[in-house]
């Protein structure tokens, strides 16, 4: 069963029936917004039931639509949170790519700015670790980009894709080792993006992190995980009810290949890690349980069927 | 940006120069300084590094008295003073409070000032200087400036006087005489520092 990523927009009422479907046909909720009337659903859902889910959503004023990065937990790297980088460009960025699915987390670096001056710290450079993707949001000039990235991406072993002011084929010609992708010609600017070609580049945007995580996932289903992620999160819902106490938007944020549960550390380990799959398999049987430099989170990372020869 | 006399961004990148023509006019149109600044010029070299912004202001209003927004009635022994824009009320009441003592300034209403004040007292009332616009908009430009500049340019020298400004930064050390670049750039806008 191929499961694909979606986004379900519709109205508030009923909306339980579209959810009750989705779980029915194997689907899993990922994320569950209501925004006054409308109820907004990240999912992933069986390729074949898309159909099925349009027809019944329909009376209900409901739409469903691709969105490829339902699942993953992207961090977009801002050089400061100073007036100079944000609202525009990182927040325009990161509000972009949270629409097309993705869990964002806006890291601001806490000394990124400067061409000499720029550096990254031991705390900044494990949470970037910790997601599926690393999205620089970088300047306008050349010179200070071929200066300093060096610098900022040093220990990130995440894929980068890095947004800067020169064209894609310049960034492409200074930044050495190469990065996983780029986007061209989105600097620091401080106005809000809403002219066509500005929404066309937030569209590039997307597209490029979607293809940089395509390759990711295809070198997983090589080797597959030994247990979904998403089947994770609803087996952590189910079995550790005090998740439904955290008044975070997403007490459980789906990664590729792991997940964020935003419980304490000390506290929840021991009993996630005994948390029952299937016929005795636990989660620490088939993943790490791991703190996370995030707060005091856990990070879970799945291991691979080769590490584990189990697939549930 | 058609209200400015002059507004050029010089830098030997000329990709990042547009990005930064775009910067300079979005943050002069929402710090609402297009009508104040008359000529901006900005140059930016990023390998040395450097920014410069220079330019000049157009003629700005003179300074602010309390006959500027409010009517006196100045009698033997008592000054009442009607507001009329309550825009200077709180720097007003602060000067008044600091010279006379806040027991002796009543307020039976919000646009009211009552002063049990002597006629020799009072005489000066009228006049008394409440706000300098210039000093408000000197700080607006500065942060302006600060906000287009490069943000990890961190050594700064700034300055506005006589209808001209500058503000030169940098991530380096600055040279000690900044003169000649800024008489340069001050040259190509058609005035002199």
């Amino acid at each position: 069963m191929i499961l694909v990523p979606v986004t379900y927009k519709g109205g508030i009422y009923r909306h339980d029936e579209i959810v009750d479907l989705i779980e029915d046909v194997g689907g899993y909720i990922i994320q569950k917004h209501f925004l006054a009337q409308e109820v907004v659903l990240q999912a992933l859902v069986p390729r074949d039931d898309i159909e099925l889910i349009r027809t019944v959503g329909k009376p209900l004023m409901g739409d469903i639509t691709p969105a490829s990065l339902v699942g993953t937990e992207i961090a977009v790297v801002t050089m400061s949170l100073e007036i100079h980088h944000l609202p525009h460009a990182s927040c325009d960025v990161a509000e972009y790519i949270r629409r097309n699915g993705a869990k964002t987390n806006m890291v601001g670096l806490a000394r990124g700015f400067g061409k000499r001056i720029a550096q990254l710290n031991d705390e900044e450079r494990d949470v970037i670790n910790e997601h599926d993707l690393a999205l620089f949001m970088l300047g306008n000039f050349e010179t200070c980009i071929e200066k300093k990235l060096p610098v900022l991406r040093r220990g990130i072993d995440v894929p980068i894709v890095v947004c800067g002011g020169p064209s894609k084929e310049a960034l492409e010609k200074i930044i050495d080792p190469p990065v996983s992708g780029y986007v061209g010609n989105v600097g620091r600017f401080m106005h809000r993006t809403k002219e066509s070609d500005e929404i066309e580049k937030l569209e590039e945007i997307v597209g490029e992190i979607t293809r940089v995580l395509d390759i990711r996932r295809e070198e997983i289903a090589k080797d597959p995980l030994s247990v979904s992620p998403a089947r994770l999160m609803d087996i952590i819902t189910e079995q550790v009810p005090d998740i439904e106490d955290v008044t975070s938007p997403t007490p459980i944020t789906v990664q590729i290949a792991g997940l964020r549960i935003k419980l304490p550390y000390d506290i929840y380990a021991g009993k996630i890690r005994e948390c029952e799959i299937e016929e005795g398999i636990t989660i620490g049987a088939v993943a790490e349980v791991r703190p996370s430099r995030m707060r005091d989170y856990i990070l879970i990372q799945i291991r691979p069927f080769s590490d584990t020869n189990i697939v549930v | 940006m058609g209200t400015l006399d002059y507004f050029e961004v010089e830098c030997p990148e000329p990709l990042g120069g547009e990005y930064y023509k775009r910067i300079v006019s979005t943050v002069l149109l929402d710090h609402d300084l297009v009508k104040v600044v008359a000529k901006i010029h900005v140059f930016i070299d990023p390998k040395v590094p450097i920014f410069v912004a220079a330019g000049t202001t157009r003629k700005l209003p003179s300074l602010v008295t309390v006959r500027d927004f409010s009517d006196l009635n100045i009698e033997d022994h008592k000054v009442t003073i009607s507001i009329a824009n309550e825009a200077y009320l709180a720097p007003l009441l602060k000067i008044l409070w600091d010279k006379f003592g806040q027991a002796r300034v009543d307020q039976p209403d919000r646009f009211t000032i009552v002063m049990p004040l002597e006629r020799a007292e009072s005489e000066s009332l009228p006049d008394l200087v409440v706000t300098d616009p210039s000093e408000a908009l000197y700080k607006d430009l500065i942060y302006a400036m600060q906000a287009i500049a490069p943000e990890g340019f961190k050594v700064r020298r700034q300055y506005y006087g006589n209808g001209k400004f500058y503000y030169i930064a940098s991530e380096n050390t600055l040279d000690e005489d900044i003169t000649p670049l800024l008489s340069e750039k001050f040259r190509l806008m058609g005035e002199s520092l």
